[in-house]
């Protein structure tokens, strides 16, 4: 059964449709990725089912509870990282997480300030305690605000943004830890991001928004190939002709072939590893003489630019 | 069980809330810099130098339309004292208490705009609501911890003001003490509060519409407006400070308390918090 589960989910904003109609499940345990650009409808989304604004229209219940019917039961059963990091600046990284522990309904003492260490260790925050956390860099006040998401070990946890505005390796830090933090502790995880990287490295399926509307799910290899073309086999030939790319392109596999202006030969695989020996040996027997081969895998951010852009892409 | 969870969860806000305030000299220098003023600094200049130094009765001729205008029971107490025991009769207990109406306004309203605004100034406010705290316990919360510390100011201003006017009247009336007394007590502990609970009151809505705590505290201060109004009367000596204005004063604020109360439940939704601040 999904932990959550979107059905027509819809938010607008007097006229302006911010979100139209999302629908789809998250399992439990998975990191899923929300990608899109700014202004997709992503953080509406969330807040949406995290109940902090009501829908407009359509539903969604999250962790068991329906976000229309029960807004306190979903409240207390999700963790959330909002856009901006929210922290009371006069209140130290302890104070911060021990205030949230209570609002969120832990009333023991030990096991409040149990959990409030364990997670400032994990995020190396602990020798940092003391100190109020207006003095803190970009990077700590993300990781205590993720702390804070985390502090009442809620099972399904939104991160709006996790990385915006922190420095590629500040940003490796904090998909280092959201990915270990998903295995410690097994949280359903929803991730928005308009970082291809983040989606790709810390995802396990990624629903590409735009506009408030779904473009495309999967995970990102799927993605990759379904959206991006096909990969690409390019080779060097010392006596390149037609005649080569004709013998070439008719190998299984191979769903087109042509001479670049460079004069090299360009072959577009739908498999690279079944299709590239073949190929090389349907050239080296119609008498090329190859000097390189290369291979290229379609990025994922072609596949996603192609996507927003909307290149003859369905986007409904 | 109901009542004592909501009780609780308020005062988790309210601890919250303190100890930012605490920490914020902004909020802190106003609430303490006002009432040293009316309590201590003024009653010193108008009450305390002359009785000390002794000053010319030509000095009092300027402030003569108070005296013409007096009511007459008043008239009747000050009509056997001298020019100078009058003078500060009349300005410690009827000329200073309208400073006392404007204390608790300046500080709830200084306090509300901090906690209501200013949560969504600094950007926290979405995780605030994003909590399973309902809409009464974040009011409750926030509306204590704009009451208890303005309370708390005026009562200690209170305090003070009455030893400055008293070490000021001991000499001058043969150890005579002025304050407190019944009217005074009835000025702070009914009309005061009240007064607060109004400033909170309005400081919410406002806080509702606009985006911080700058434009909360200037709207707000439009309330000390009625306030100087009812200085500005007693210098020309139409109104004076006695039991049918502390009757009107209570009547009048706990009306408006008790609109401002209905129409506040009613705006008070986390949603329409957070999309204002937008
Ligand atoms: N409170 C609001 N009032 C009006 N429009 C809003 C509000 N919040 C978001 N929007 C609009 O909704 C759209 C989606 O915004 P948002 O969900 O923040 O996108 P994202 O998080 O993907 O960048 C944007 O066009 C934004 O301007
Ligand atoms: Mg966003």
């Amino acid at each position: 059964m999904p932990v959550i589960s979107v059905s027509g989910l819809s938010k607008s904003f007097g006229g302006l449709d911010a979100v139209s109609g999302l629908s789809f499940d998250v399992e439990e345990g998975e990191i899923y990725g929300l990608l899109g650009p700014n202004g997709a409808g992503k953080t509406t989304t969330v807040r949406m089912l995290a109940c902090i604004i009501s829908p407009s229209g359509g539903t969604a219940a999250v962790a068991g509870h329906d976000i229309r019917a029960d807004p306190v039961a979903v409240r207390r059963s999700v963790g959330v990282l909002t856009e901006s990091p929210s922290l009371y600046e006069r209140l130290t990284a302890e104070e911060n997480l021990t205030f949230f522990a209570r609002a969120y309904g832990m009333t023991d003492d030990r096991k409040v300030s149990g959990r409030v260490k364990e997670l400032l260790q994990f995020f190396q925050l602990w020798d940092r305690r003391g100190e109020k956390s207006a003095v803190f860099s970009k990077g700590m006040k993300q990781k205590l605000a993720i702390a804070r998401a985390l502090v009442h070990d809620p099972p399904v946890i939104f991160l709006d943004e996790p990385t915006a505005g922190l420095d590629p390796e500040a940003s490796k830090l904090i998909r280092d830890l959201i990915t270990e933090m998903s295995q410690k502790e097994r949280h359903t995880i929803m991730l928005c991001t308009h970082r291809l990287e983040d989606a790709e490295k810390v995802c396990s399926r990624v629903m590409v928004v735009n506009m408030g509307r779904r473009v495309v799910v999967g995970s990102p290899d799927e993605i990759r190939s379904e959206v991006a073309g096909k990969a690409k086999l390019e080779v060097m030939v010392a006596n390149p002709s037609t005649a080569l790319v004709e013998a070439a392109a008719s190998v299984a596999g191979v769903s087109a072939g042509a001479i670049a202006e460079n004069g090299r030969l360009i072959f577009e695989l739908d498999d690279l590893n079944a299709a590239t020996p073949l190929v090389v040996r349907a050239l080296v027997e119609s008498g090329a003489r190859v000097l390189t081969v290369n291979t290229f895998l379609p990025s994922l951010e072609e596949a996603y630019l192609r996507l927003i852009k909307g290149d003859g892409w369905d986007s409904r | 069980m109901g009542f004592a969870m909501t009780l609780a969860n308020a005062m988790l806000v309210f601890r919250k809330d303190w100890m930012e305030i605490r920490r914020n000299s902004q909020v802190l220098a106003p609430i303490l810099i006002v009432p040293l003023v009316f309590t201590v600094v003024l009653p010193l200049i108008v009450i305390l130098v002359p009785s000390v130094i002794g000053m010319p009765e030509t000095a009092y001729q300027g402030v003569g339309t108070i005296f013409e205008n007096l009511p007459p029971d008043i008239k009747a107490i000050v009509e056997g004292m001298s020019a100078q025991q009058s003078m500060t009769y009349i300005f410690a207990l009827y000329f200073f208490a309208p400073f006392f109406l404007i204390i608790p306004i300046m500080a709830s309203s200084v306090l509300a705009s901090d906690s209501f605004a200013g949560e969504k100034d600094r950007k926290t406010i979405e995780a605030l609501l994003a909590t399973p705290l309902t809409d009464g316990e974040l009011l409750l919360g926030k509306i204590l911890v704009s009451f208890v510390p303005s309370m708390a100011v005026t009562i200690s201003a209170f305090a003070l003001y009455c030893v400055v006017v008293d070490v000021s009247s001991f000499s001058l009336f043969n150890g005579a003490i002025l304050l407190p007394n019944l009217l005074w007590a009835a000025l702070i502990f009914l009309v005061t509060p009240l007064v607060a609970l109004a400033g909170i009151g309005i400081t919410v809505m406002v806080s509702l519409r606009v985006k911080g705590y700058r434009e909360a505290q200037q709207l707000s201060a439009i309330l000390v407006l009625p306030v100087l109004g009812l200085i500005f009367g007693q210098i020309g000596g139409v109104i004076m400070f006695g039991t049918t204005m502390i009757m009107l004063l209570v009547a009048g604020f706990a009306v408006t308390d008790l609109i401002l109360f209905r129409v506040g439940l009613r705006v008070f939704r986390r949603e329409e918090i957070l999309m204002k601040s937008v």
